[in-house]
């Protein structure tokens, strides 16, 4: 979090919502998004609800859509595109199969027919017992001239008051561990480590939530020597939240800070 | 002619003590090693151990419960 930033929410209806942010920067240049929501009537969850719209598009012109559908019971399609300016960066299609027990996923990234390059993402995976979940990943790319695969063995244990998930493959490895203490504090570690590039990093971060003092703050510290916080803070009885937030590399020697406010 | 004799003592390839002796200087050179990657990789390894070890035993407070009186 770096400069000042201005969050306006607005639910039109139950439906559609959209949200104005102002960002003033210190580092970098200073931009408006205006992003709207479109969300349909099939509801699975309180998270989840079919079609959904999103799109976002800034001062610059450049544009971010997604749209996400429920095409049948089990099966969930979405299509991503960017822009930049009048330049399309990012156009990809997925498709998700959803099993009793298992999660089968495609993912097309640019394809192209007429350069005919294409990078295709295949995921899988099976819930072994009620707490272990296996599988893996394989991503292919093709261009003229070079094509290349890159397989990714993925594993996932989920208790009762923890979740621990390992990635392993010729590129590296990612582990990472969610503890939730109690309804108040909350800590996640992460480990990455990069063959390729032949770098290691581990990062630890937390968040303790106070809902009757209305404020949330998330600590961070990693090994590339940054530590960082946020607080946020609601303002009732208005519809208002005040974040600040701090962040140090002693080893670049940079410090940034910044507050956000949120309403809506 | 034969080659050099072979030192009086050294006992047999397998004997225990000429394994202790090659494990110390494995690991004198691994400890010694420039090579940064392998030296992260266990730091951070460790570094990632802590941190469970924080997230499991050190996290349960109430962050709301009342200040003990002196």
């Amino acid at each position: 979090m770096e400069g000042v930033k201005l969050i306006i929410n607005k639910a039109l209806s139950s439906h559609f919502q959209v949200t104005h942010t102002i960002h003033m920067s210190t580092v970098g240049q200073s931009s408006y998004h205006f992003n709207t929501t479109y969300m349909g009537d099939r509801q699975l969850s309180p998270t989840e609800t079919f079609p959904m719209l999103v799109g976002d598009i800034d001062s610059c012109g450049s544009l971010n859509a997604q749209v996400l559908h429920l095409v049948a019971e089990r099966i969930r399609t979405k299509a991503v595109f960017q822009t930049q300016q009048a330049r399309f960066v990012t156009w990809q299609f997925d498709g998700e199969l959803r099993g009793d027990d298992y999660t089968a996923t495609l993912t097309l990234g640019n394809p192209d027919v007429l350069s005919q390059s294409v990078i295709v993402v295949a995921h899988f995976l099976q819930s072994v017992t009620s707490r272990l979940v296996l599988g893996g990943e394989m991503v292919y790319h093709r261009r003229p001239g070079e094509e290349g695969a890159i397989v990714t063995l993925a594993g996932k244990y989920t208790a009762l008051k923890w979740v621990a998930t390992l990635n392993i493959g010729y590129g590296g490895a990612h582990a990472s561990y969610y503890h939730r203490a109690n309804e108040q504090v909350q800590v996640g570690v992460e480990l990455e480590a990069n063959t390729r590039l032949q770098d290691t990093t581990f990062a630890f971060g937390y968040q303790l939530n106070l809902s009757q003092a209305n404020m949330v703050f998330r600590g961070l510290l990693d090994s590339n020597w940054c530590v960082g916080g946020v607080l946020e803070k609601k303002l009732p009885p208005l519809p208002v939240t005040l974040a600040l937030g701090a962040f140090l590399n002693h080893w670049k020697n940079r410090f940034h800070c910044g507050f956000s406010i949120i309403v809506g | 002619m034969a080659p050099g004799g072979q030192a009086g003592g050294s006992g047999s390839p397998g004997s225990p003590r000429e394994g202790l002796r090659d494990w110390i200087r494995s690991a004198c050179r691994f400890a010694a090693d420039r090579s940064d990657f392998r030296r992260n990789l266990i730091v951070n390894l460790g570094l990632f151990a802590a941190g469970v070890w924080v997230a499991r035993n050190l996290t349960d407070i109430d962050l709301m419960a009342p200040q003990p009186v002196a």
